[in-house]
């Protein structure tokens, strides 16, 4: 098997956390993130390289991420997973300004320049470049600037595999609810339904596998983890 | 009765203060330069691109009487190869697009400035349906926009009695439309701002939750519910294939 160049965007905690982790047993997987390195509190492994660059700057970010592609050394990227993401509960769908600015800027706006950024490494293998949505992509009154933001990528996805087709594939995945802090940075508290959201272990399996088989639009949800997709499918 | 539209000093902008002008409104224009002849019209300069200016434009709507109709149609593209395009273009469509519309809705409506049973109207585009490689930032930004239209709807309607419309136009006969559509494209087959800005206008005083001008768009938007990808597939032969040079704002 082949040992994979791979970079994961907002890999500091949940999901990108996880899936990291995962990777980085058989790969060469650099993250970025926005904390400071000693502000990681969950498990990293000790085999992912870290570069900080927050997306609440999008062209800095973008800027970051290439050099520091550069002085890595790495000549080719197999697959990138842009994972970081950002978002606010509402009262009356009433969204905050600033908040629907900076949830526009690190989910979308960073999301895009990241993308273009790493076109001529990925083109080089002709890789894979993975966004991540959300299962509110189609609309959420709870968190409308989220759904929008969410419901940009799956737009950017559907466009941009068309437009890169046979240079590099384009795929976005939607996670369902899932066991991470985001809920709670988010300032909303799901109860008890908490319990019963996907842990993040699984949910980054089912991302690998769906990664492996580079369709789109996946959505990565109940009805899919209880089929088994967090138990069979395609490693990396 | 008074009403606002942002970008309407050309295209579709200006067709929309035409008709709400000949309708007895009294219209404020929202747009970087003031429209030709716009001597009916209340302007107040504002590059949607710059947040500190919208940050002034909240304030002085927070400022006056609310509004009975709203339409946010202020939109930019720009088109080309993805990865040629400027880091600095793509930002402004996001920004120009889906981000201050979004804001300047949530603020009025936080500041009470749409009236109750009021209309907010937002433009997105036929690319909603259809996809749109060879412009694929503008494309993120007018989903982001209709699925904002989507998520608030509701709790508008139940809180304030107002109905938010999203208008999904094609290619119209603009000089917007002319200077991203590739070589060669008929401009003759588009429609008029004005039609447009009376069908769209008619389904926003219904409080329709979705205006497709025209049978075209309509024929598009059924198209792209049925088969999304291939749709998609039409949309890179007939556009992306054809585009030699990137064109933006």
């Amino acid at each position: 098997m082949i040992r994979r160049k791979i970079l994961i965007t907002g890999a500091t905690t949940g999901i990108g956390l996880a899936l990291a982790n995962r990777l980085s047993l058989r790969h060469d997987v650099m993250v970025t993130g926005s904390r400071a390195p000693e502000d990681i509190t969950e498990p990293f492994s000790a085999n992912l390289t870290y570069i900080r660059a927050s997306q609440a700057d999008p062209e800095k970010a973008a800027q970051t991420i290439a050099e520091a592609l550069l002085k890595s050394g790495w000549t080719r990227l197999d697959n990138v997973v842009l994972n970081a993401g950002i978002g606010f509960v509402t009262q009356k769908a009433l969204d905050d300004v600033d908040k629907i600015r900076s949830t526009q800027d690190v989910n979308v706006t960073s999301t895009i320049l990241i993308a273009r950024a790493v076109y001529p490494w990925l083109s080089k293998t002709k890789g894979t470049l993975t966004i991540v949505g959300s299962v509110a992509h189609k609309g959420q009154a709870l968190f409308p600037a989220y759904a929008a933001s969410k419901a940009a990528l799956n737009g950017l996805a559907r466009s941009l595999r068309s437009e890169w087709a046979g240079s590099a594939v384009v795929q976005i995945l939607h996670p369902g609810p899932t066991y991470t802090d985001m809920h709670e940075k988010a300032g909303y508290d799901p109860g008890w339904m908490r319990e019963i959201f996907i842990r993040k272990e699984p949910m980054a399996k089912m991302m690998e596998y769906a990664i492996a088989r580079k369709h789109s639009p996946v959505t990565l949800s109940w009805l899919r983890y209880l089929a088994g997709g967090s138990i069979t499918g395609k490693r990396l | 009765m008074r009403a606002l539209v942002t970008g309407g000093s050309a295209g579709l902008g200006k067709a929309f203060c035409d008709v709400l002008l000949q309708n007895g409104y009294e219209v404020t224009n929202v747009d970087r330069n003031p429209a030709p002849n716009d001597s009916n019209l209340v302007h107040i300069a504002c590059d949607l691109s710059d947040r500190k200016t919208v940050d002034k434009l909240i304030e002085k709507i927070g400022k006056g009487e609310p509004f009975d109709i709203v339409i946010f149609n202020a939109g930019i593209s720009a088109t080309g190869k993805f990865e040629e395009i400027e880091p600095a273009s793509h930002a402004r469509v996001v920004e120009i697009n889906a981000t201050a519309p979004m804001a300047i809705c949530a603020a009025m409506m936080q500041a009470e400035k749409v009236a109750k049973n009021g209309h907010i109207a937002f433009i997105s585009s036929l690319s909603h349906f259809a996809g749109y490689p060879g412009a694929s930032s503008y494309a993120a930004s007018k989903d982001a926009l209709a699925v904002y239209a989507k998520s608030i709807r509701k709790a508008f309607k139940k809180s304030h009695g107002i109905t938010v419309t999203t208008a999904y136009p094609g290619p119209l006969k603009t000089d917007h439309a002319e200077r991203h559509a590739p070589e060669g494209a008929d401009a003759e087959k588009r429609m008029t701002p004005e039609d447009a800005a009376n069908l769209i206008m008619s389904d926003i005083r219904k409080g329709s939750v979705s205006a497709l001008p025209g049978t075209a768009a309509k024929i598009v938007a059924l198209i792209g519910r049925i088969a999304p990808k291939p749709l998609t597939l039409v949309m890179r032969a007939i556009i992306y294939r054809k585009l030699d040079k990137t064109v933006a704002d």
